[in-house]
């Protein structure tokens, strides 16, 4: 059938929802990371509900993918990302379709606070990335978040090394070479990449400011999924000498979702001080049906 | 047999204008080369500035990528993300492209390559300067 899911959806809106329940803000070090699984959105009904909260630029886009299923999960994906900043508006209810949003310079997605009226805002750093079967939304308050989430099974249709050797960094190649299990390797590739993506979303500079091969991630012994970021200068006189600098200004987590997928957390630590816990408090939710709190995480 | 290299030269100075030999055959052993002018017909102004080889081969290799089913359109405006693809299946098709073009493509060009077009085009520019 090739009517367009959207005109569909905007035929009818039979169901009334309930009020978003309010969010208390992530406090200084915590960053909350909210997770949707498509798979789990039956209802058609609220489908055309979330259809509602959509801007006419964001209803293009999502017409514009290929597919009921792809056309769903960019649904969703806007859905997340509105009723979820509304609910942290806690001085009054707000209305996920009256948020605004805008690129920064270098094309990050954020909320346009400018032109939202009559409400006090809160201002939240927010990043979102889907796959197929997951949607996840970072929120954060006092410093910039980003996320990347990836299949765990995901198939890579080239050779893991090559792809590294084209990508990543030399220390990352040879990281992933010590691995001879395939599957293990591929495995280590899919987190190193969420991880170096995650970085660059965070810095919200796209990818020229921090091309794959310019930094190094690599995993802080004695964590459970800890990370640093190193990061590697220009070779200087002698080319067997590499400068890295290590800093402990970004913090990174990696975590598995549902079992099935790979999420990595980068965000800024404005004090500087590796020591100091960061928190993740992950959430699954349904928009405006349950949310399920998953885990509080510490990461350093 | 008369040589060509005379006529060459003045040919350059009108780049859009296309010079065909006309090899005339007369009666007897003398043959008479003649060279006609033809204008070019005017370019269509389309929006994809790149061949439709180039094109082709780009939507063969991201096909190939998402792997997608035969019946799935996809021609030079479409965008790898009305497809489904997310960072990861962009910088695996630009390996792909990179193979099959026998190029490197810069990184951060390449992360920005939004629909097949715009691969197209770059890969155009990268070939050109290679030669």
């Amino acid at each position: 059938m090739r009517t367009s899911v959207m005109s569909q959806m905007q035929r009818s809106f039979s169901i009334d929802l309930p009020s978003l329940i309010p969010l208390q803000l992530p406090s200084r070090r915590e960053t909350h990371l909210w997770y949707i699984l498509p798979d789990e959105v039956k209802s058609t009904s609220l489908l055309k509900r979330y259809s509602q909260f959509l801007s006419p630029i964001e209803k293009d886009r999502v017409d514009q993918m290929r597919g009921d299923e792809l056309k769903k999960n960019a649904l969703l994906a806007r859905t997340l990302v509105r009723t979820t900043i509304a609910r942290y508006q806690t001085n009054k209810a707000v209305d996920p379709g009256s948020l605004m949003f805008k690129k920064n310079m270098y094309g990050k997605p954020e909320v346009d606070w400018q032109n939202c009226k009559n409400y006090n805002v809160q201002p939240l750093h927010f990043n979102i990335s889907h796959t197929d079967s997951l949607i996840a939304c970072g929120v954060t308050v006092h410093a910039p978040v980003g996320i990347d989430v990836e299949d765990k099974e995901r198939k890579i249709k080239h050779d893991v090394l090559a792809f590294a050797k084209r990508f990543y960094t030399t220390d990352e190649v040879n990281f992933l070479a010590t691995i001879l299990d395939p599957e293990a390797q591929r495995k280590e590739f899919i987190k190193l990449w969420t991880l170096k993506e995650a970085y660059v979303k965070a810095l919200g500079k796209g990818f020229s400011a921090a091309p794959f091969n310019t930094f190094t991630i690599q995993s802080k012994p004695g964590t459970e999924g800890g990370y640093s970021l190193c990061k590697t200068s220009e070779v200087t006189a002698n080319p067997l000498e590499k400068t890295e600098e290590c800093n402990g200004r970004w913090k990174f987590d990696l975590l598995e979702l549902a079992g099935s997928h790979y999420a990595a957390v980068c965000t800024e630590d404005d004090q500087a001080d590796e020591g100091a816990p960061m928190r993740v408090i992950v959430r699954k939710t349904i928009p405006f049906v349950e949310d399920q709190l998953i885990s509080e995480r510490i990461f350093l | 047999m008369a040589s060509m290299a005379t006529a060459s030269t003045s040919l350059q100075a009108r780049p859009r204008q296309m010079a065909t030999a006309v090899r005339c055959f007369s009666q007897g052993s003398r043959n008479n080369l003649s060279f006609t002018l033809r204008q070019l017909p005017t370019r269509l102004s389309v929006s994809c500035a790149a061949k439709p080889e180039t094109v082709d081969k780009v939507c063969e290799v991201v096909k190939k990528q998402l792997s997608l089913k035969a019946g799935d359109e996809v021609t030079a405006a479409t965008k790898f993300a009305a497809l489904g693809a997310d960072s990861l299946d962009t910088v695996e098709i630009v390996m792909g492209l990179e193979e099959a073009f026998d190029i490197e493509m810069a990184e951060d060009k390449a992360q920005n390559i939004a629909t097949v077009e715009e691969a197209a085009e770059l890969i155009e520019e990268i070939l050109k300067e290679k030669a």
